[in-house]
């Protein structure tokens, strides 16, 4: 406390990186997502609350194609990376995923050794030529994820050995490991304990420096505290996104603000 | 207090909020200073500095209680930490009425400087300035260091600010017995000399808080009270 310097990790962006526009979902005869515009912004930590199946996650999905596994649904509209459409036919999904990250709700190790689990991503995309190259990769993607120190002893031993926190961390570092631009995550502490729950939040806010990252939650307080822009969804619709600070203190529509103050779910 | 947050963007900004209070004690602390001075010097210029600065410090309290309902509404502080965002808005307001006070100094240096001067007024309000704002000083070094000893020192001071207002006081009576003229001039220095003994009952509750940020509750007991001119005799 005695260090009064303003000291605010700013990384101030106007830049778009993904701009949405227009996006309708529908799973078969639901209308799950509708007329969705949204630009998510560069090295910016971009939150989407709502309540549940107000299309949060689904329009999460969108973003990189996640939904293309679902046979029943039908995407509209646009949605392009780096003012790329990511929905062009020539646009391989896989290729788009390493650039498009995910992390998901519960941990999800493959059942390999620490190591693997990182190193997957790099291989199959070839991202690495010798194994010194892939060893750089492992231990980068790691620190990133505030793991190496627990981790480093221990390379060889399977990930599903991890507590919940450090798994969680775990697929982060896989998720970073094919160096994305931007990560997006589903939910991705509702599993975790609050001091692991606050580890990840520092590490969305470290990695904040060199991606976008784009996160789904139940939470309010966690996207008060770890973004700079909210998106506000229900009923399928995109109520509100703005600035989190306006959004928790000012809200401009009448149910962002009942949503955020508890008076309808 | 000692130790940092998970999450390090909680310290930055509880950080940030008490760096703005500082930078507003700072002002004001240097206005109340130059107030004292114009009037000891007559410099009508640097009594409208003065009143001209009162804006920023109006502007800084502003921006403290927006960036604290920020911090509430964002990080649901909790224990220490809400009393920290707590004594923030506490303090910056009797910061604020602390730059009123200046202002007001400096406003009627303006109108003193058209009448006649009252032998050595101008130098014992100046003592008395000195010596609130060094109380003031102290009571926000505390805040920053959760100094609780100094803070009950700062309190105690406040006696001795009460009685140089009441030597003061006898002081202008005095002048004014003495001679009629001296009615007018002595009634403005009566007033500022009373609104620098306000900006020491200010130090004081920022010296309270102190108290309370650090051990949870307001000291109980009541301070001793050694201003006697409101009571009869």
């Amino acid at each position: 406390m005695d260090d009064m310097r303003i000291v605010e990790r700013t990384v101030n962006t106007k830049a778009s990186k993904i701009s949405a526009k227009g996006v309708q979902v529908h799973y078969g005869a639901t209308h799950a997502l509708k007329d969705v515009d949204v630009e998510i912004l560069e090295n910016t930590v971009t939150a989407f609350i709502g309540p549940s199946g107000c299309g949060k996650s689904t329009f999460l999905r969108c973003l990189n194609r996640m939904n293309d596994t679902i046979p029943s649904c039908r995407v509209d509209g646009s949605i392009t990376l780096d003012g790329e459409n990511i929905y062009d036919p020539r646009v391989d999904p896989v290729r788009l995923r390493a650039r498009v990250g995910m992390v998901f709700q519960k941990p999800n190790p493959f059942p390999k050794s620490i190591y693997d689990n990182v190193a997957y991503g790099p291989k199959i995309h070839g991202l690495a030529r010798t194994k010194a190259e892939l060893d750089e990769i492992v231990e980068t993607s790691l620190r990133k994820a505030a793991l190496w120190n627990e981790a480093k002893d221990r390379l060889a031993s399977p990930g599903t050995g991890l507590s919940g926190g450090q798994q969680q961390r775990l697929c982060i570092a896989r998720a970073i490991a094919t160096s994305p631009e931007v990560l997006l995550m589903d939910e991705p502490c509702s599993a975790l304990d609050p001091i692991a729950t606050a580890q990840v939040e520092e590490l969305i806010d470290e990695l904040r420096a060199s991606f976008s990252v784009v996160i789904v939650t139940h939470s309010m307080q966690q996207a008060a505290r770890v973004s700079q822009k909210t998106a506000f969804f229900h009923l399928g619709n995109l109520v509100e996104y703005g600035e989190t600070g306006q959004v928790f203190t000012t809200p401009q529509d009448p149910r962002t603000e009942a949503y955020i103050t508890g008076r309808i779910g | 207090m000692n130790s940092t947050h998970i999450l390090s963007a909680f310290d930055r900004d509880l950080e940030a909020v008490q760096a703005l209070v500082m930078r507003m004690g700072g002002l004001v602390e240097t206005a109340l200073l130059e107030a004292a001075e114009a009037l000891d010097a007559r410099d009508e210029e640097m009594a409208s500095r003065v009143r001209a600065g009162d804006k920023a410090i109006d502007a800084l309290e502003d921006q403290i209680n927006i960036e604290c309902a920020r911090l509430i509404a964002l990080r649901a502080p909790a224990a220490g930490d809400l009393r920290t965002v707590l004594t923030v808005m506490k303090i910056a307001a009797a910061l604020e009425r602390a730059g009123d006070y200046a202002k007001n100094l400096a406003k009627r240096t303006a109108v003193l400087s058209q009448m006649p001067q009252v032998m050595g007024a101008s130098g014992s309000i100046r003592r008395l300035a000195k010596a609130v704002v060094q109380m003031l000083n102290d009571a926000l070094d505390a805040y920053i260091r959760r100094d609780v000893k100094l803070a009950e020192d700062v309190r105690q001071r406040d006696r001795d600010i009460d009685q140089m207002y009441n030597s003061i006081f006898r002081e202008f009576l005095t002048h004014m017995m003495e001679d009629p003229r001296n009615i007018g001039p002595c009634m403005h220095l009566h007033f500022i000399a009373k609104n620098i003994e306000r900006v020491g009952d200010h130090a004081t509750s920022v010296a309270e808080q102190v108290i309370y940020l650090v051990t949870g509750s307001l000291p109980g007991e009541e301070r001793p009270k050694f201003d006697t001119t409101s009571a009869r005799g």
